[in-house]
């Protein structure tokens, strides 16, 4: 098996805040390889966003790492210079966001920002950089790439939005894509144009791909593998057959079990995940789902689970694991 | 079950973009957008209503003007068996039912505390406060928020809170019907269960009825009882949820639902059950106006617009193949004969 193209490694992330530092992300660790796409999923405030812009090098002021880094090429592009972390965002690392009606400059065209992101191209002329932009548009199933060049983002559908600024984020062949919530501002049908269209781009495409979201589904169409994520943590790894069928955290198990589209039955009362995330300001000692684990042991609230590996690369971070 | 809330027929015109300045005021044919097209549906006491489909397909559209926000063309809307014509009628709709907007947060205002925006609606239909001082935290209480919610402003509320505060303050003058536009989007599946949960409860304790304006389907399977389903402003299909998702028999209903994500990998979907995106009202398609997208389309949808057929008693379809759609959901794509 290849090594892998970009690796978390033993990740802490703290911002600063007035009642102290928010423990965002607590020793995470990931690897993606060279034509894997791997999900990272959890709710809100679990430190999946913290990760994803870490992954890109594009942390918030206030952040601070506090351990680990992330390896890529080599090196630990966190501690690198800002000069370099720039010559590496698009080239190498690209991003897709989730509101790309944000994420595009509303008073400049497509082609405009599509041309300027070829910035760090050598060689090419304008004309040849725009040619470059209207081919990959035509690639992610833009029917008038010609036409699309030449509109300003509001004038575009959501749909074409989101397959405009996955083009953008392809333009420079990049190692790594992170998306992050490719598909939550879109309807179901377009969401499945896009799942379908990330599928198929993953064909001739080398890199890795790294999807953050909160919808399982998304998950179960596009990843091989999948890390959970909760208040800081990565709670649980595997591949995403493994994880969906043979859950083995406790928490993994709840966000299943709590997505309605699981539920095959229809129910007037649908199962939640009852209680509030830790204060990460000062988190657990303890497992950090015990509060709100229902099998939960006085050894789980004292003492912070091992991550324990149940199977060929699959982990889970709980006590009872191996049970 | 009477119907407490009806819409009869409802047609929901907007002049064109071509028809602005000088040209308004010339008599004859001004060009018309239609955006609801004969929407008939009726809400039973204490039922749960699910109404689906793309954006731009007049969902929110159709609940404006249920409340009376955006005037209606032609046919009836009647609440509590009297039909709905002038603004006094509204003033009347909006006290027995209310509206929750999609966007919680930004429907509160950013500069006043929670608690003076919950007494809002009281103050706003001159309703003296049910229980004086007390009344916000009384309301926050009924919806499952700490009482000290009340001196937080808006930015400080979570998602889920700022829901909660929306529900709590549709529920203030004791409606009989809310309309909840996007209930649970943008919330984690865990608390959009506990907002789902939420209103059932609150519809088996107060005999609330509900409409729920959603794309998420797995949504309205779960806690709806019946479940409409709107194309560009026309309704395609109609009848009990169940039903409905067990055996969709309208293609657009049964892409519809084989585009949910499965998030389960050994479900995968190898095809898109739908492509394209729905076409603007500016070019709305002859005939039927889903056959520009219909994998079953044949020359007949293009020319006819097809009329609603009662398949069952209670369950509308309006496809010209009706009787042949029985085919199961996760079917894939049919659609290739069709591309050009």
């Amino acid at each position: 098996m290849s090594a892998p193209l970009i690796k978390v490694d033993d990740l802490s992330i703290a911002y600063a805040s007035e009642e102290g530092p928010v423990q965002a992300l607590r020793h995470a660790t990931l690897e993606a390889r060279a034509g894997e796409a791997i999900g990272i999923v959890g709710e809100s405030g679990c430190g999946k966003s913290t990760l994803a812009s870490a992954l890109i090098t594009l942390l918030a002021r206030n952040a601070r790492v506090t351990s680990g880094g992330v390896q890529f090429g080599g090196r630990d592009i966190l501690s690198i210079s800002e000069e370099e972390k720039r010559k590496l965002r698009g080239r190498h690392i690209a991003m897709i966001f989730q509101d790309p009606m944000t994420s595009f400059n509303p008073v400049l065209t497509i082609g405009e920002q599509l041309v300027d992101f070829q910035g760090q191209r050598e060689g090419l002329s304008k004309a040849e950089k725009r040619q470059q932009a209207a081919a990959m548009l035509k690639r992610v199933g833009i029917a008038d790439p010609g036409r699309c060049l030449d509109r300003y983002v509001a004038e575009l559908s959501g749909g074409m939005r989101q397959r405009a600024a996955i083009a953008a984020a392809l333009l420079m062949a990049p190692d790594v894509l992170v998306a992050d919530e490719p598909t939550t501002a879109l309807d179901v049908t377009m969401e499945a144009q896009i799942i379908h269209l990330l599928r198929e781009l993953r064909r001739d495409y080398n890199g890795a791909i790294v999807i953050v979201t909160h919808h399982l589904g998304v998950v179960g169409e596009l990843c091989d593998r999948v890390y959970v994520m909760y208040a800081g943590e990565v709670v649980e790894e595997g591949s995403t057959d493994d994880v969906y069928h043979r859950p083995r955290h406790p928490y993994t198990r709840a966000l299943i079990a709590c997505d309605p589209a699981n539920l095959h039955e229809q129910t007037p009362l649908l199962p939640t995940i009852p209680g509030r995330l830790p204060d990460l300001v000062s988190p657990p000692s303890g497992c950090s789902f015990a509060a709100r684990c229902p099998q939960a042991s006085e050894l789980c609230r004292s003492m912070a689970p091992p991550y324990v590996e149940v199977g060929p690369r699959h982990a889970a971070r709980c006590h009872e694991a191996l049970a | 079950m009477s119907a407490l809330y009806e819409v009869n027929n409802v047609t929901l015109d907007l002049a064109g973009p071509a028809a602005s300045g000088l040209q308004r005021l010339l008599p004859g044919n001004a060009p018309r957008l239609t955006i609801l097209s004969g929407l008939s549906l009726t809400i039973g006491h204490g039922e749960m209503l699910g109404l689906v489909g793309e954006s731009g397909s007049g969902k929110s559209t159709l609940a404006r003007a249920m409340m009376g926000l955006i005037d209606i063309t032609d046919g009836r809307l009647s609440f509590q068996n009297r039909t709905l014509e002038s603004r006094a009628d509204f003033i009347r709709v909006r006290q027995g039912a209310a509206l929750m907007f999609q966007d919680a947060v930004a429907s509160l205002s950013p500069r006043r505390k929670v608690g003076a925006q919950l007494v809002e609606p009281f103050q706003i239909n001159g309703v003296p406060l049910p229980e004086g001082g007390k009344t916000a935290m009384t309301m926050l209480e009924r919806v499952g928020l700490p009482p000290s919610l009340a001196q937080r402003y808006p930015h400080e509320l979570s998602g889920g809170q700022a829901r909660r505060v929306s529900v709590a303050r549709a529920l203030a003058l004791q409606p009989k019907l809310v309309i909840a536009d996007e209930p649970t989007a943008g919330l984690d599946v865990s608390v959009q269960a506990e907002i789902l949960n939420l209103m059932t409860g609150l519809r088996r304790d107060m005999g609330l009825s509900f409409l729920i304006i959603t794309h998420n389907l797995a949504v309205v399977r779960h806690v709806t009882d019946r479940v409409a389903v709107l194309y560009l402003g026309r309704m395609v299909e109609w009848g009990p949820t169940r039903e409905v998702f067990a055996r969709p028999r309208h293609p657009y209903t049964q892409s519809l639902v084989a585009a949910e994500p499965q998030a389960d990998p050994r479900k995968r979907r190898a095809d898109l059950a739908l492509k394209g995106e729905i076409p603007s009202v500016l070019a709305r398609p002859t005939g039927c106006e889903f056959h520009t997208r219909c994998p079953l389309a044949r020359p007949r949808c293009a020319a006819e617009e097809p009329r609603p057929r009662m398949i069952t008693p209670d369950h509308m379809v309006r496809c010209h193949f009706a009787e042949d759609t029985k085919t199961e959901t996760q079917g894939g794509n049919h659609g290739t004969e069709l591309e050009h």
